[in-house]
């Protein structure tokens, strides 16, 4: 974009024979350059365009008929007027040209006249609308985003119908620009998570963006930690819930996901579903999940600090119970643990890279026959094999991937901790985590409310649910403009029993 | 130097997060072995020495209080140099720092004493020192904000250690107490001079004052915080005395740990493992706030960075408590810590309160400007 910015001379008017010159010196070696001139009675007039980018019925039944069939004569002002599409504009630099003419524009330029005729007429191949693949709902709608930004807008204005919905065009990249959409409700996000966003987006000089996780990485508040700051959502049901609660989201063209902001630790645990359920199973889920987080960072490390160090804690019939199934395994128990570990991570790899078919049956090989196979041999003991399932199968009930890789990744450092120094070691780790996750922050705002800086509002959104009534609030640690949500109701009034 | 405190409105914290500040600090590794030196002194009304105590921190902490309301936003670097001048506002104020240095130093090595007595004995104290002061390293430099943070988080992190208790209570035998009331008063008075160690740290609140939000709350979380801690010794102490034997609670050295023995759950046989390695949580916030305020200390007395004070006091105190491995070496640095502090924490500010007062009348009285100005 930046580049030829500066030398924008005059390129109209030009004879249609030196413009066709020029645009196919412009797109040398690229055979899609469509170029034609047509002549009526001393007037000539050109028609070019990208041919694949653009519908060929469209042009030829809506433009070059009425064109050639009219009978007045060829001005921009006629043409215009003849033409019975809405799009039509007039371009006057070259640069223009070039760049519009990349997403599925039609241009006529009619000769000696100071300015183009452009049409978009764009076709654009996109995949249809299909359920998520990575977050998966029980209740609620299942619709996932796709690469095309116009569907992605689309599917999210079903959802909030109001001018008060802001969808932000803002352009990222160097060399090849692509567009990204800030979204919000006007009367509800907080105008300095704005700002911040918009100047963080702004302020970017990258070449080119891959893909919206990739920008949420440069944007990031801090890119040394390992949890990510940002929530990425492959759902516009997910997405929407953050947008009508005063956050921000990041839609970017061509790629599925979308990225919300701030976004605190408790919110990668949120699902939607928690509110689709009644309230006590929304507790209920939400709790499995944060014991979940529990097991899967602490329950192999802490077999390897009792096993190693602290075998006094167990009491004595477990005691045996592990010792029997431990008696010919040959390794330490961290080295044990640590093989087991690295088997599970390589079972899920696998059946990640895969596709769907066949990584089921490597999940079934992988951890029925090995498994097994593992034990028999005595390379590991049984009881080991269940704690590590346990924990891997825990860290799959985060609902956000981006989180759950995060958690299992802890688990490794935690693991060697409990190895060398047992206990001490965890505790070490723990600590670290917590001061660690005390300092983040995500678009400014902590990363660990409404636990510090304390918000007692918000722990019956954050940790668990209420009854529908004592959720009329926003969150207030998202400072949203407007806290109320609904009114409680109280038209119930006290009765005493038999009245 | 300024007298006032001039603190960003970003850095501010709100005052009921004194609560945790100052019943956290108080209960620090002092508490681990408390009961036992009050019982030395005063016997089976060792309660009432820590009421006693407790009544009298009251007292010390009303006079701070009222010291810090005289002044805008002054912490007692500041309100030193206001009294006494220049160079011996300086001087007190580097005392201050190396109280809250040795107390650091005490804590430390203390901790893990206590871990090479419960967990592992051939434990390199090395190690340990390195992992603990890479903790305060890194939550120092997350400022006060993170501080506080760690200290609220820490705070219900570790409450549910008193749960554990029931066991021991269970067991009490309430004819340890009586004779009631046998103790004379140089006995209580003794007894509760004891606990110094174990309650100090509430000094704190003069160097945290100027940066809390809504000074006209501090009283309330500050009481508080006094009443709690209060409460959990006294609590210790009783069940202590009631659950051991006059001989044993003689001899044992960390009592209140000992206390966890007994308690089991069918999965878990061992509490007291678990306890002293979750007492980590306990230690590593005492630790965070010293540092902090040792830090910050240095650079209003001498304007030098507080990274550059962290960094170095870490590694010297790493050093530090590498070498010190002697048992008796580490109780008497305990011990002139605690009598060091003494002075300094109970006694200072009950002398400090009539001077601030004169200075505020003779400074009206000669027609000069407020004090707080």
């Amino acid at each position: 974009m930046r580049k030829g910015k500066n030398k924008s001379s005059k390129l109209f008017p030009i004879s249609v024979d030196k413009l066709k010159t020029l645009m196919e010196s412009k797109f040398e070696n690229n055979p899609d350059l469509s170029f034609t001139i047509f002549e009526k009675s001393e007037a000539r007039i050109a028609v070019f365009y990208i041919s694949y980018l653009v519908e060929p019925e469209m042009v030829e039944q809506f433009m070059l008929k009425p064109l050639l069939d009219g009978k007045s004569k060829w001005t921009n002002q006629s043409i215009l007027n003849e033409i019975p599409l809405r799009s039509g504009s007039k371009i006057e630099k070259l640069e223009e040209i070039l760049d519009k003419i990349l997403i599925g524009e039609v241009y006529i330029y009619v000769e000696n006249e100071d300015a183009a005729l452009s049409y978009l007429l764009d076709k654009k191949e996109k995949r249809d609308l299909t359920q998520a693949e990575t977050e998966s709902l029980v209740l609620g709608p299942k619709v996932a985003f796709t690469e095309s930004m116009i569907t992605n807008l689309n599917i999210v204005r079903w959802s909030i119908r109001s001018t008060d919905l802001v969808l932000e065009k803002i352009m990222i990249g160097e060399r090849f620009p692509r567009e990204a959409r800030l979204v919000y409700v006007k009367s509800l996000a907080d105008e300095t998570d704005i700002n911040t966003m918009r100047q963080r987006l702004k302020e970017l000089e990258v070449d080119q963006i891959e893909d919206s996780s990739v920008l949420m990485q440069y944007i990031e508040d801090s890119s040394l930690t390992i949890f990510p700051q940002f929530y990425l959502t492959e759902l516009p049901d997910r997405f929407v819930y953050a947008i009508d609660k005063g956050r921000i989201g990041l839609l970017v063209e061509n790629s599925p996901t979308a990225t919300i902001a701030p976004s605190s630790f408790f919110s990668f645990f949120e699902s939607t579903e928690d509110l689709y359920m009644r309230w006590h199973a929304g507790t209920f889920l939400r709790s499995v999940r944060f014991i979940a987080i529990f097991l899967s960072i602490f329950l192999t490390p802490l077999y390897v600090a009792a096993t190693t160090f602290h075998y006094e804690i167990i009491p004595i019939k477990e005691l045996l119970t592990i010792g029997n199934s431990r008696a010919i395994v040959p390794f330490p128990p961290i080295i044990e643990v640590l093989i087991l570990e690295f088997f599970i991570e390589l079972l899920r790899e696998a059946g990640a890279r895969l596709p769907t078919k066949i990584g089921q049956t490597i999940g079934i090989v992988g951890g029925i026959v090995i498994g097994t196979a593992a034990v028999q041999a005595g390379i590991t003991s049984n009881f080991l094999i269940i704690l590590v399932a346990i924990s891997a199968l825990a860290s799959f009930t985060i609902p956000n991937y981006l989180m759950s890789t995060a958690i299992r990744i802890i688990r490794f450092p935690m693991i060697i901790l409990g190895g060398l120094l047992g206990l001490i070691g965890i505790m070490f780790g723990t600590c670290f985590l917590l001061i660690h996750l005390l300092k983040i922050k995500s678009l400014g705002r902590p990363y660990l409310t409404p636990i510090y800086p304390f918000r007692w509002e918000d722990l019956n959104k954050a940790l668990f649910r209420l009854p529908i009534a004592y959720q009329s609030k926003r969150f207030y640690s998202y400072q949203p403009k407007d806290i109320k949500r609904y009114k409680k109701n109280k038209a119930k009034t006290k009765k005493d029993i038999d009245e | 130097m300024d007298i006032n405190v001039k603190v960003k409105s970003n850095l501010r914290i709100q005052a009921f997060y004194l609560f945790f500040l100052i019943s956290f600090i108080q209960i620090g590794v002092g508490i681990m072995g408390v009961p036992r030196f009050i019982f030395k002194e005063s016997q089976q009304d060792a309660w009432i020495s820590v009421i006693l105590a407790s009544c009298f921190i009251v007292m010390v902490i009303s006079a701070m209080l009222f010291i810090l309301k005289q002044y805008e936003n002054a912490d007692i670097l500041g309100i030193q140099t206001d009294l006494f001048g220049k160079w011996l506002g300086k001087l007190l104020g580097t005392i201050y720092i190396i109280h809250f240095i040795l107390a650091f130093l005490s804590v430390i090595i203390t901790y893990i004493e206590v871990l090479k007595i419960f967990i592992a004995p051939n434990l390199n104290n090395f190690v340990v020192a390195l992992l603990l002061l890479s903790l305060v390293v890194y939550s120092v430099r997350g400022g006060l904000q993170a501080i506080v943070g760690v200290f609220f988080l820490f705070f219900f992190l570790s409450i549910w250690l008193l749960g554990l208790l029931v066991e021991p209570i269970r067991f009490m035998h309430f004819n340890h107490f009586q004779p009631m009331f046998q103790a004379s008063f140089t006995e209580l008075w003794k007894g509760a001079k004891a606990t110094s160690y174990t309650f100090m740290g509430f000094e704190i609140l003069f160097f945290v004052y100027p940066f809390i939000q809504n000074k006209q709350k501090v009283r309330f979380p500050t009481y508080l915080a006094i009443i709690w801690s209060s409460m959990i010794v006294l609590i210790l102490t009783v069940i202590s005395i009631g659950y051991f034997s006059r001989d044993q609670l003689l001899k044992l050295e960390w009592t209140v740990l000992d206390m966890f023995k007994i308690q089991n759950l069918t999965f878990i046989e061992r509490f007291d493992y678990i306890v002293i390695a979750e007492w980590m949580m306990v230690v590593v916030p005492n630790m965070i706030l010293l540092m902090w305020a040792i830090t910050y200390g240095i650079k209003r007395l001498y304007q030098v960075k507080q990274k550059t004070t962290l960094y170095i006091l870490a590694i010297v105190i790493l050093i530090a408590s590498t070498f010190i491995d002697d048992y008796f070496l580490i109780r008497k640095i305990i011990d002139s810590v605690a009598e060091f502090g003494f002075w300094i924490v109970y006694v200072y500010p009950l002398l400090l309160l009539p001077m601030v007062l004169i200075k505020k009348r003779w400074k009206r009285k000669s027609g000069g400007r407020d004090l707080s100005h």
